[in-house]
């Protein structure tokens, strides 16, 4: 069946060209052509503007979005083996357009969902009376992993155990919007939402305004407001609750909270203390009030919930039973996601709020009742059978569900046999037909099933639906290709509106207070990472410079026997590193490891800082594969040498001086410290071959500077005063521990009325004993002790801060 | 019966321990009509910086302990003197098998005591084929759900081994099972799965034994330590009722009780995270000694 644009008409314009060759789906509707075959208003307009871009600036912008996602740093984790890859956030171009009618009913019908689900999550984890009067079966919730029975009896501080959720909707064959899932645990993707606007708005900016297209601004700005209205108790705190960053939308996290203004935060960077939470910060413990949770509940806390998790934090139960703290949404929630219960919200919908559901949800059949087991097994071939206390979405859970007439012959008889002796464990559902939308496929438009997730927020003046979401959308025709894990895409939602829509922005409105975080408020685990960011980028830089010397004479003298080089190999060998290997291991693993660092603490320094050490990265482990030692190494490590002051740069020029830079910098300034003490006791020591002198100055990158200073070849006092005690010489050890104090000293606490921190003494204390030294008292053991000493004092920093 | 319980558990760490947070779980419970505790008293050396308590879910007694400063050990000590009814196993009013079905069908709750809540698989007891299928051979003959939990308690006994050495505090039912061995943990440990295998409500029962036994008895196994014992859920008119599989016996007044769960997690005497990587060692030592 080919659709056309009703060209009989015979009046221009003609239908957009664009779509010339779009062909329907037999039976199933779409959301751009109507049942008659006519284009939908908002649509027409969307698809005359492509049209008048025409394909090849149409191509162009789509890839400016792409381009604009890639440069952004978007991504979510794909699980295909043991290790989640990073992958590039798959954005569907054309968004999907929702008209006014039917948002209007949409939402209405959210809004009565989140309410009918407060009220089942109030009753399970309060007075139970659903279950005692027949409402709900007690299995669903005795035998559900997601029942948490230390959160029984606990009342959530703020009256609610829900303010944010998710819906999954589908559009089914008789045009009328369904309820596929609710996820009420801690929904993810409203982060990716906002940046699917920002990237589609990036291509189709003038499109987008001539539409009106309601915004996206307002929903969230309302929602940061209610929680930190939520947060006035004590100090105003409110933080992003994150699994870390092995979580497949981690990078959503730290989006969320830089575009929140929310502390991102960790297990780890809490503690309980006489049940309130606190966060560990540089500044020392300081209380919290609301938490966004994005980890899934059972984990929060390893005393009283899941006892092999290991990134809770343990007494968390204990200050929600003081009621110290707002967890967003309560613990226990998710037991909403089970599927079984689909079965059971129509009737609670009758029970609890006296009214039909305003959105239907796909039939559900729970086989834990005698009536219910003998309908899915005399429909088996039709329904969608999987397990009943699954939280997935029937087509996200790849393994565990299936249509009955897809079940192989050998396995059918012993599922069926299983649902007779454990029906509880199944559910039947009716099998989703989902419509179609327009996607850009190689130039062209074409139909693919999709799915609209919508999310909801509780507010001061009750749910608010954010006007919009994210559509997925399949890679095939095949519903279940739908799965972002399977190659589905995502695309930004336009709700029309059929007046000019507002602006609205994130900024404070007039009479509005602008909050500033205080420096105080860097957390301890991210100040630890950024001092061992700092650390590794400086190794890798020390090692890289070291072994640019080693190859470019190895290029020159061609054997590798030499004393010059075996003295330089046994250093090298000194801090794992094998000179023989082009590349060597130990230099790859400090760069994976200043990059694991900084993926730790996304969220704290620019996309482009992270491309860049994602750039070193790849280039290092290219280089691995291809170079041999000499003359190809010393190019090499050239190369590295250039993308590491490139990170440096990028970093440094742009992060705001606040206790974060701080602590970047003494990572940097403590490693440089150390790394050149070490390499000039090694160098100058007696057993020091000739051509010492020459490489430590090239090592210390001071060559330059020797000739201006002394115009005489390199001896060992001139070589030491330069790179040891010469405090203008931004190499030399005297000039980092300048650096080390003045910064240290500015670290919260540094200096309390006059009292020098530990830390601070000791680092003015190594200051002071090299400002008086002289050359000749730099003895390779004074120097293997100053190294030793500055590893003292990188102790201390972390003792203050870290313990 | 009136009984002196005692109890000493110490914990050497291998390092020093900045701080740590801990729930101790060892404190006897007034059961109404079964035991009553008279006095108790705990106490923790060193004094931890916080100490509170709550009741949890299952309506145990449970100490919150904080320690702010570094230490290097971690005793705790009680004494608690419990009045003990003399009961007698209640008479077998049981159900059968298919009757304990329609029975938990009807059974429209889920109160901390309704047997729903000790039918599926729960943290350290997951459901075993193989205990299973043993379980279905043992009880085959079992007229009644209380004839089936004492065939499978008498058989633990006597097929199991009591060995100290074969099993430690995270041994998993399955591998007890295959040994044929452990302590008290692992004999409930089994019984509970095999119990929940063939729809029987069971849940686990931590507590203390008697430490002499009466003129003329041996001492029961288990005495000089922590014990641990089985409830099975038979039926409304019967209710609950505890097995102790390691002394192929019905619990009475020698068992005093410290609390239930599903099983050892919910119950266990301390749940703590330090803050350290180190091991640590323990010992304990428990004496309940009859006063009149």
């Amino acid at each position: 069946m080919e659709m056309r644009n009703q060209k009989s008409k015979g009046k221009p314009p003609a239908g957009p060209s664009i779509i010339a060759d779009y062909r329907l789906q037999p039976g199933i509707p779409d959301e751009m052509i109507d049942a008659d075959g006519n284009i939908r208003p908002g649509w027409s307009q969307l698809m005359s503007a492509f049209d008048r871009l025409g394909p090849n600036e149409l191509a162009a912008r789509f890839e400016r979005a792409d381009q604009y996602l890639r440069d952004a740093g978007v991504f979510y984790r794909k699980y295909d083996g043991a290790e989640g890859k990073e992958r590039d956030w798959p954005l569907a171009h054309v968004p999907l357009l929702i008209g006014e009618a039917d948002w209007s009913r949409i939402s209405a019908g959210l809004i009565q969902r989140a309410e009918l689900l407060e009220t089942v999550i109030a009753d399970i984890y309060g007075d139970n009376t659903l279950v005692q009067q027949g409402f709900l079966p007690p299995e669903l919730v005795a035998r559900n992993g997601e029942f948490l029975r230390p959160l029984v009896g606990v009342k959530p501080v703020s009256g609610n155990y829900l303010h944010f959720c998710a819906f999954e909707l589908g559009r089914g064959p008789d045009g009328a919007w369904w309820v596929l899932g609710d996820r009420a645990q801690a929904p993810s993707g409203a982060g990716f939402a906002l940046e699917n606007r920002v990237a589609t708005t990036r291509a189709l900016s003038d499109v987008f305004a001539d539409m009106n297209v309601q915004r996206l601004a307002g929903f969230f700005r309302s929602f940061r407001d209610t929680l930190f209205a939520d947060a006035k108790r004590d100090g105003g705190r409110v933080g992003i609750l994150t699994p870390g960053q092995l979580n497949e939308t981690y990078f959503e996290h730290a989006y969320i909270a830089r575009y929140l203004g929310l502390m991102l935060l960790e297990g780890e960077d809490l503690i309980v203390e006489d049940g309130k939470v606190m966060v560990r910060t540089v500044a020392g413990p300081k209380p919290i009030s609301v938490l966004w949770r994005r980890m899934d509940a059972s984990f929060v806390d390893p005393l009283e919930l899941r006892y092999d998790s290991r990134i809770g934090t343990p007494g968390m139960v204990d200050a929600l039973r003081h009621g110290s703290i707002s967890m967003i949404n309560a613990l226990g929630t998710g037991l909403l996601e089970t599927r079984a219960l689909a079965a059971f919200m129509p009737r609670l919908a009758q029970k609890l709020l006296g009214a039909d559901l305003l959105l239907p949800e796909i039939a559900t059949w729970w086989c834990g009742q005698p009536r219910e087991q003998r309908h899915v097994l005399a429909n088996f071939d039709n329904l969608l059978i999987g397990p009943a206390f699954a939280t997935t979405l029937p087509f996200d859970d790849l393994r565990g569900t299936a249509l009955g007439s897809t079940v192989p012959p050998d396995q059918k008889a012993a599922l069926l046999e299983r649902i007779r002796a454990n029906g509880a464990d199944y559910v039947g559902q009716e099998p989703v037909q989902l419509s179609t939308a327009p996607v850009y496929v190689n130039g062209k438009l074409e139909p693919r099933p999709i799915t609209l997730r919508v999310y909801a927020a509780r507010t001061a003046e009750g749910w608010t639906i954010m006007p919009g979401g994210f559509a997925r959308v399949a890679s095939t025709l095949d519903t279940s290709a739908i799965a972002m894990q399977r190659g589905g895409q995502a695309a930004d939602v336009w709700v029309l509106s059929s007046k000019p829509v507002e602006r609205v922005s994130l900024l404070p409105r007039d009479g509005q207070k602008l909050v500033r975080n205080s420096p105080g408020s860097l957390p301890s685990r991210a100040a630890d990472n950024l001092i061992w960011l700092g650390r590794y980028a400086e190794r890798c830089e020390a090692t890289v410079r070291i072994l640019r010397a080693y190859n470019a004479r190895l290029a020159e003298l061609s054997k590798a026997d030499l004393p010059i080089l075996t003295h330089c190999a046994a250093f090298l060998d000194t801090i794992d590193v094998d000179a023989s290997e082009a590349m060597p291991q130990g230099l790859l693993a400090s760069i994976d490891s200043a990059v694991h660092s900084a993926g730790q603490i996304r969220d704290r320094f620019s996309p482009d800082g992270w491309l860049a050490l994602n750039d070193l990265q790849k280039t290092a482990q290219r280089f691995a594969e291809r170079i041999g030692p000499g003359d190809d190494a010393t190019r090499a490590m050239t190369v590295l040498l250039r993308k590491l002051a490139g990170f440096s740069g990028l970093v440094h020029e742009n992060m705001y001086r606040f206790a974060g830079w701080r602590f970047l910098e003494l990572g940097r300034r403590l490693e440089r410290a150390i790394q050149i003490a070490r390499i000039l006791s090694w160098l100058t020591s007696k057993t020091a071959p000739d051509g010492s002198l020459e490489m430590l100055l090239e090592i210390g990158d001071s060559v330059m500077s020797h000739r201006r200073r002394y115009s005489v070849s390199a001896g060992t006092q001139s070589a030491i005063d330069l790179l040891a005690l010469d405090p203008l010489n931004p190499r030399s050890v005297i000039f980092q521990l300048s650096e080390l104090r003045a910064q240290i000293e500015m670290l919260p606490g540094g200096i309390d009325d006059g009292q020098l921190s530990p830390a601070a003494k000791a680092a003015l204390e190594i200051e002071t004993e090299l400002r008086i030294a002289e050359p000749a008292d730099m003895t390779p053991q004074r120097l293997d002790k100053l190294a030793a000493d500055i590893g003292v004092l990188a102790g201390l920093v972390a003792a203050a801060y870290f313990v | 019966m009136l009984y002196d319980v005692r109890l000493e558990l110490h914990y050497d760490y291998d390092a020093t321990v900045h701080g740590g947070r801990h729930l101790i779980r060892v404190a006897p419970i007034t059961i109404p009509g079964v035991q009553r505790v008279v006095a108790a008293g705990l106490s923790f050396e060193p004094r931890p910086q916080r100490e509170s308590t709550f009741t949890d879910f299952f309506g145990n007694s449970v100490t919150t302990l904080t320690y702010l400063t570094p230490h290097d050990h971690l005793a705790i000590r009680l004494t608690a003197r419990v009045q003990m009814e003399d009961l007698h196993p209640p008479a077998d009013l049981s159900p059968t098998r298919e009757g304990l079905r329609l029975e938990i069908a009807r059974y429209w709750s889920v109160e901390p005591d309704s047997p729903h809540h000790f039918l599926a698989a729960s943290p350290r007891v997951p459901l075993v084929p193989a205990i299973t299928e043993y379980v279905e051979a043992v009880a085959a003959d079992a007229p009644s759900v209380m004839a089936a939990a004492t065939a499978l308690c008498m058989a633990i006994h006597r097929d199991f081994a009591y060995d100290p050495k074969a099993t430690d505090v995270e041994t998993k039912p399955a591998e007890a099972f295959a040994l044929r061995k452990g302590v008290c943990q692992d004999f409930a440990h089994v019984m509970i799965a095999g119990l929940r295998g063939i729809g029987i409500p069971a849940g686990y029962v931590s507590g203390f034994l008697r430490t002499n036994p009466p003129k003329g008895k041996p001492r029961l196994e288990g005495a000089d330590a922590m014990h641990a014992w089985v409830r099975a859920w038979c039926g409304q008119h019967v209710g609950w009722v505890e097995f102790d599989p390691t002394n192929a016996m019905i619990a009475g007044p020698d068992h005093i009780s410290i609390g239930h769960g599903r099983d050892y997690a919910d119950i266990s005497p301390i749940v703590g995270v330090l803050r350290t990587h180190g091991s640590h060692e323990t010992t304990q030592s428990v004496d309940v000694l009859r006063v009149e």
